[in-house]
This record gives C-alpha cells, sequence and structure tokens, in this order.
C-alpha cells in the first residue's frame, strides 16, 4: 500500500477512535467504575498508540501511552475516577484529536505534550518519584517568595516496605514538613498519599528557608521512615517567571474548552424561556394575520424561524440516550435470572435513541418492571424449557426504535407467556368481567385486565406488589407521560409489551378544538383521524352511542358532556370527529369546531389539579388564554 | 537515667507487653493508666518522658484517647505521644496526630517498631 493511503486509513480510523472513547468517557462519567467503557477507553487508546508510534506520530505515540497508562490503573482498580482526572482526561481527548488535526494538515504542534504526559503521570500510582517536573501555576507560587529567589527543596522519602497505614505515615510526613514551609506539590498527588495507594517511596516539592539536612533529620524522626533524601533546588531561570512558553499553555486551556457542566436547573430555566418565546410566536402570528403589514411580516417570519431553531437547541439539551437508564440492565437481569435459577440472554439495541431526561426519569422503574417480570415470570426454568424444545437459556430483549415522533420500546421475552384462559377466569372470580363478556374475550383485551389496579392472576402477576410497580402503575405513568401500552403474548412462545412514548413532554404538536366557547388542546400523538360524521351515522349499541368506520365499531364521546358544560345539541349534519388512540382504546370525541394544528407548550397542572380526570395538563394560546389538554386515555 | 514511660492502655494484656518490650531495652516504666482521664492525671503527677496512648478506649468522663492526647498536649505542648492502634483506624489517627501526636504503632505489636518509634521520639 501506498503511504499515502496508510495516512488516510490512520486518520480516519483514528477519528473513530476518538468517537468511541468521548462516548464512553460520558458513559463512564455518568456511571463511575463501569467496566465496560474503562476497558474500551483502554483499547482504544492502546490501538491509537500503536498506530501513531507506527506512523512516526511520535506525540499522539506518546500522549496516548500516558493516558493509557492512567486507564490500566483505573481498570485495574488501583486509582479510583476522580473530577480531577476525569477533566484531565476530557482535555487530553481534546489534545489527542488537536493533534490528529494537526497532523493531517502537516502543521506544527504547539502543544507541550511532555507536560500533559508529566500531569497525567502525577494522577497516577506511577507517579515517578524520581520525574518530577512543576507546572507553571506550582512555579509561580515558588517564585513568588522573592526571599528564596526560586530555591526550593526536592524531599525525596521511602517507608519501610511493610510500612502498616501508609496514609498515615504520608500524613504525618507532610504535617511535619509543613511546619517548615509551604508544601507546593507531591508525587503521587496528596489524594493518592491520603488514600494510600502508592509504592513505598514519595516526593514532596517544598519551599522553605530551612536546611535540608535539618529536615532530612526531622523526618528520619518518625519511626517505618527508611530513607529521606533533601536536595535544593533552582527553577530552571527560563521559566522561573511565567513567561512566553507558560502564555502559551495558558491559551491552550482556554481555547480547548469543548465541553462543560451545566446544572440542570440552569437547563429548566432555559427551557421556560424558550416556552414564554414560542406562546409569543403564536400572539405575533396573529398580529401579522390581522394587520397585513410587509415588513411586520417580514420580522414575524424571521422571528418564527429563529424561534424554531432555538426550540430545537434547547429541547436538544434536553436529551440523553436511554442508555443512560438501560446501561444498568445488564447486570440486573444477570442477578435476577442467577437468583430464580435460570439462563437468560439479555439483548438491547436502540439504546443510543435519544429521549427527554424527563420521560427518561419517569420510564425507569416501568422498564425494571417489565424486565422482572419478564424473568421472574415469563422466562421458565432450563428443565421446562428443554421439555418443551426450547434452548436452554431463555431471551429477554429491549428493543428501543424511533418511528414518526415517537419513541417505541419493546420488552420481549420468549417465556411461557400469559395464560389468557387463567387471566380471564380470575378477571370473572374478581366481578371485573361478566361471565358473558368473558365468551368473547380478545386476547389483546387482556392487557385491560392486567393492567387493572389491584388485579393480579397467582399465575401471572404474584408478587408484583411487594416491588414497588405493578401493570397498573406502569400504565399509569405512560397515561401520565402521554404515551401508551401495547401488548402481545402467545402460549409457550413468550410475550411483548410495547411502550410508546412522546419525544418530549415540553413542547408537543397538538390540535386545537373548540367545545363550545372553551378551547382545547388534544396531543398530536393520540389523533388517528379527524372525520366529520352525520346524525343519522350515529348508532346505538344499548344505550351507548357507537358510529362505524371501515368495518370499525367506534365509541362516540361527546365531550360537552363529559367536560361538564352540556351544550345543546342541534341536530346537524357535519359532527365534526377526532378520533383518538390511546393504547388500546379508540373513541371518537365529539367537538363543536376543529381548529388545526399548533406546537403547545404544556404546563402540568398544580397538586390539586393533577388527578382531574381527562385532563392532562394545560397551556397558554396566543391571545394569553389557557386552554386544557386533553388526555386521551383519561376520557372515557 | 534511663527514659520513663507512661503506658495508657484499658487492656492488661497490652499494658504488660508493651512494658516487657519496653523494659527489655533499659526504659522505665513510671506508670501505667486504663483510661484517658487517668492518663491527663498521671500525666501531670509523673511527667514522664514518653506516653504510649491506645487510641480506642472506653470514655471515662467523655474523655478517650484523643481527648487525652489533646488535654496533654493543652498542659504540654512538648509532651511526646506515640499512639497505639490497631489496622484500618487509620481516620482515628489522623486525628490524633492533628492533635498533637508524634507517631504511631500498629497492633498487633512487632517489638522492633515499637522500639524504634519510641527510640526515634525521644531523638528529637
Amino acid at each position: 500500500m501506498h503511504e499515502e493511503s496508510y495516512r488516510e486509513l490512520f486518520f480516519s480510523e483514528s477519528e473513530d477512535y476518538l468517537k468511541n472513547i468521548n462516548q464512553a468517557m460520558v458513559k463512564l462519567e455518568a456511571a463511575p467504575g463501569d467496566k465496560a467503557s474503562l476497558e474500551e477507553i483502554f483499547r482504544c487508546l492502546h490501538t491509537i498508540k500503536g498506530m501513531s508510534a507506527t506512523m512516526g506520530f511520535d506525540n499522539l505515540a506518546k500522549l496516548s501511552h500516558s493516558m493509557e497508562s492512567l486507564f490500566d490503573e483505573l481498570r485495574q482498580g488501583r486509582i479510583k475516577l476522580t473530577l480531577t482526572i476525569t477533566d484531565k482526561l476530557f482535555y487530553c481527548i481534546d489534545i489527542v484529536s488537536q493533534l490528529l488535526e494537526d497532523t493531517k494538515n502537516n502543521q506544527e504542534s504547539n502543544v507541550d505534550v511532555n507536560l500533559l504526559t508529566n500531569e497525567l503521570k502525577n494522577l497516577s500510582l506511577a507517579g515517578d518519584p524520581n520525574e518530577f517536573f512543576l507546572t507553571p501555576a506550582e512555579k509561580l507560587s515558588i517564585s513568588s517568595r522573592p526571599d528564596l529567589e526560586g530555591k526550593f527543596l526536592k524531599i525525596k522519602i521511602s517507608l519501610v516496605t511493610d510500612c502498616a497505614m501508609k496514609q498515615v505515615r504520608a500524613f504525618l510526613v507532610l504535617k511535619e514538613l509543613s511546619r517548615f514551609g509551604e508544601i507546593i506539590k507531591t508525587v503521587p498527588s496528596q489524594n493518592i498519599l491520603e488514600e494510600g495507594k502508592f509504592e513505598n517511596n514519595f516526593l514532596v516539592v517544598l519551599v522553605t528557608k530551612e536546611d535540608p539536612e535539618n529536615i532530612r533529620q526531622d523526618l528520619m524522626g518518625i519511626s517505618e521512615i527508611e530513607f529521606v533524601e533533601a536536595k535544593e533546588m533552582q527553577i530552571n531561570s527560563q521559566n522561573a517567571i511565567p513567561g512566553v512558553a507558560d502564555k502559551d499553555t495558558g491559551e491552550h486551556y482556554v481555547k480547548k474548552i469543548q465541553s462543560m457542566r451545566i446544572p440542570v436547573k440552569r437547563l429548566d430555566q432555559l427551557m421556560n424561556l424558550v416556552q414564554e418565546l414560542v406562546i409569543a410566536r403564536i400572539r405575533l402570528a396573529q398580529l401579522r394575520q390581522a394587520q397585513k403589514n410587509p415588513s411586520l411580516d417580514e420580522i414575524s417570519f424571521s422571528f418564527d424561524r429563529l424561534v424554531t431553531s432555538l426550540q430545537e437547541e434547547v429541547l436538544a439539551t434536553r436529551f440523553l440516550p436511554i442508555a443512560h437508564i438501560l446501561d444498568n440492565f445488564p447486570r440486573m437481569v444477570r442477578d435476577l435470572a442467577h437468583n430464580a435459577g435460570k439462563e437468560v440472554n439479555f439483548l438491547i439495541s436502540g439504546s443510543e435513541i435519544e429521549l427527554d431526561r424527563v420521560i427518561l426519569d419517569e420510564i425507569g422503574d416501568p422498564l425494571v418492571h417489565l424486565v422482572r417480570n419478564a424473568i421472574d415470570h415469563g422466562i421458565e426454568i432450563p428443565q421446562v424449557r428443554i421439555k418443551n424444545n426450547k434452548p436452554a437459556a431463555g431471551k429477554v430483549e429491549i428493543r428501543v426504535s424511533r418511528q414518526k415522533g415517537q419513541i417505541f420500546v419493546e420488552v420481549i421475552d420468549d417465556g411461557e407467556g400469559i395464560d389468557t384462559e387463567t387471566v380471564k377466569n380470575e378477571a370473572i372470580r374478581k366481578g371485573l368481567l361478566s361471565k358473558d363478556d368473558g365468551q368473547w374475550l380478545e386476547p389483546k383485551k387482556i392487557l385491560d385486565i392486567l393492567t387493572t389496579s389491584g388485579f393480579s392472576t397467582k399465575k401471572e402477576v404474584t408478587e408484583v406488589s411487594g416491588r414497588g410497580v405493578g401493570l397498573d402503575v406502569v400504565k399509569n405513568r405512560l397515561d401520565m407521560l402521554g404515551g401508551g401500552m401495547d401488548f402481545f403474548s402467545q402460549r409457550n412462545q413468550g410475550s411483548r409489551f410495547v411502550l410508546a412514548l412522546p419525544l418530549t413532554v415540553a413542547i408537543i404538536k397538538a390540535m386545537l378544538v373548540k367545545v363550545g366557547d372553551e378551547t382545547y388542546a388534544i396531543p398530536l400523538m393520540n389523533i388517528r383521524e379527524t372525520i366529520k360524521l352525520k346524525t343519522s351515522e350515529i348508532k346505538f349499541i344499548q344505550h351507548f352511542e357507537v358510529f362505524r368506520i371501515r368495518e370499525e365499531v367506534i365509541p362516540i364521546i361527546r365531550l360537552d358532556k363529559e367536560l361538564g358544560l352540556d351544550l345543546k345539541n342541534e341536530e346537524k349534519n357535519d359532527i365534526p370527529v377526532v378520533i383518538v388512540e390511546a393504547g388500546m382504546m379508540i373513541s371518537g370525541l365529539v367537538v363543536s369546531a376543529v381548529i388545526g394544528e399548533q406546537d403547545i407548550v404544556v404546563k402540568p397542572l398544580g397538586a390539586p389539579l393533577k388527578k382531574t380526570r381527562g385532563i392532562s395538563g394545560a397551556t397558554i394560546l396566543g391571545n394569553g388564554k389557557v386552554a386544557l389538554i386533553l388526555d386521551a386515555a383519561g376520557i372515557k | 537515667m534511663a527514659p520513663r514511660v507512661l503506658i495508657v492502655d484499658d487492656a492488661l494484656f497490652m499494658r504488660r507487653m508493651l512494658a516487657d518490650i519496653l523494659k527489655k531495652e533499659g526504659y522505665e516504666i513510671c506508670g501505667e493508666a486504663e483510661n484517658g482521664k487517668d492518663a491527663i492525671e498521671r500525666y501531670s503527677q509523673l511527667k514522664p518522658d514518653l506516653v504510649t496512648m491506645d487510641i480506642v478506649m472506653p470514655k471515662m468522663e467523655e474523655i478517650d484517647g484523643i481527648g487525652a492526647v489533646k488535654e496533654i498536649i493543652k498542659t504540654d505542648p512538648h509532651a511526646k505521644i506515640i499512639m497505639v492502634s490497631a489496622m484500618g483506624q487509620h481516620v482515628l489517627v489522623i486525628e490524633a496526630i492533628q492533635a498533637g501526636a508524634r507517631d504511631f504503632v500498629t497492633k498487633p505489636f512487632q517489638p522492633s517498631r515499637v522500639l524504634e518509634a519510641v527510640k526515634r521520639v525521644l531523638g528529637k
């Protein structure tokens, strides 16, 4: 292969590895100690190091080598991932990326790799007390004592090999030394000394007037110290005062900040402001329509565009990959299966899909519940599975996908499925179903029964109540979020729960409708279609109003009655009906008029109103009036 | 004149053991105390050259090993106190050192380590 193609391959591959490292670092930061991420980063750095060395890119090889060494200690649990280390590593990753970029463009890098590798070394156990260096800040503290003219002591301390409680010994030494002057730094760092996780020697940089021999003698007065060497040093005259070289380094720090932490509270505040803007935009649009003024039009349109972009950007900050909650699942599945004496292969797909943080917070428990159910009640013990011609190990899968502005999370198992007969009989016994209803019960309707509060069959849902959330809670949670749940099960084949979730709960698309003089919003994701009905098309089943559309019989709900408005029903021929779906339930809502689609800002209802049936929240319209948001699942 | 040592430990067994180690090397055991309060009193009476102080002892009038160190250092900032601690009590030992203890030895005792600590602290 030609050298050029090597280069290309090197850069494209290195960038991929760097991307992986970044992803894993983020994961690691969220879950410190996450083994998989540590291994992943270690492996990627190792590869980058090897490739860089082969290509002769010494700086890259050197830096990635130092990072790799630090990760080796992290993954072996010899040091802990502290905030200092995380920040330094993020910084180093940015530098690797800059080095790659510079090398690619044949540019000279002005990064001081030696400084970085030394800093990394200091963070690690391997911090070799024989090698030390001073950062610009440390040099500055030394030269801040003009009487010493940049002189300082480098003190090496060796403890006896079987020294007990090394951290206390080190503490004793540092306390003793601080009597003589200022401790500028230690190698390894004080953190590591305090944890006692160092080999038997360490180094202290001390700014003092005291004679080195006196200090040596004094330290030798502490037991279990084998050896002390104190040497007077002078800071490199060329670097004594932070000059050109140091200024350069400073600039890198400032320039390279590429990510930062922002408190969730601040993001929420930002979101609130954007929501106000969205409302202002609607008002402006109304004004524009009324005024027909070309310059107002122009401003309004560009305002519109800007607010839309801003809204998207701010919404994006609320999004996190669902991996955030799913990352802990493999471990949980392992433990559950183990305790139940079952074998389970657990698969997750689509965990990179992003969801609103608020929704993520809410669906963690329901998902845990469904997965627990799948293992406890779905998957059979190996002997039973083999008898039924299934592989000994069961399969549980979480599949996340995104379709048409909704997220679907499926929990699938290949266990014994739900015994619909048992559920039916239990429901009849408990008076939830009449015997007659039971005759024509569709398998899918089983879900409604399973999610009824207080329902439990011995065969399927035992002990659930003791575990925090039952299926009814799962369903309530989803209703609250404006989502839905679906369920399929086949005897001996397994079960599949499908959760449908909105992407976000902050700003949603909704259909505005009029009922009498009041305006209501219906989330678009619950709407199947809107139609117009003739009075003659309304039929009765017993005393319930229904209509038929394409082979399907749909019950009618008169919103005015349901909402307590009781309008006079004139006989008209074009009755607007909004067909809504929530989970398995479909109904036709009769409204006075359909206004149209709009982005609405969802404001949750306060505590006293929270449980109002049929209402999931409120929004502010362009005219400043409040409209209630109808909860399709709650209206029955 | 042999240096005089005050041994503070609630267990007679430990006091006996320490005393044997030290006597063999010619130190004089000028006194013993079994709790922190005792230790403070004995210290002011005896003015020993060195104290060995068990770190975990039952409290006597709210005074434990560390409390005794604080009290003794208050009356005599030059008091030479060596803490006696089991492994794993590093938090307590650090507290004692902050209070003014000069060194520490760990149980179970290695006679050579105990003697080294005593010698070095006295040598200062």
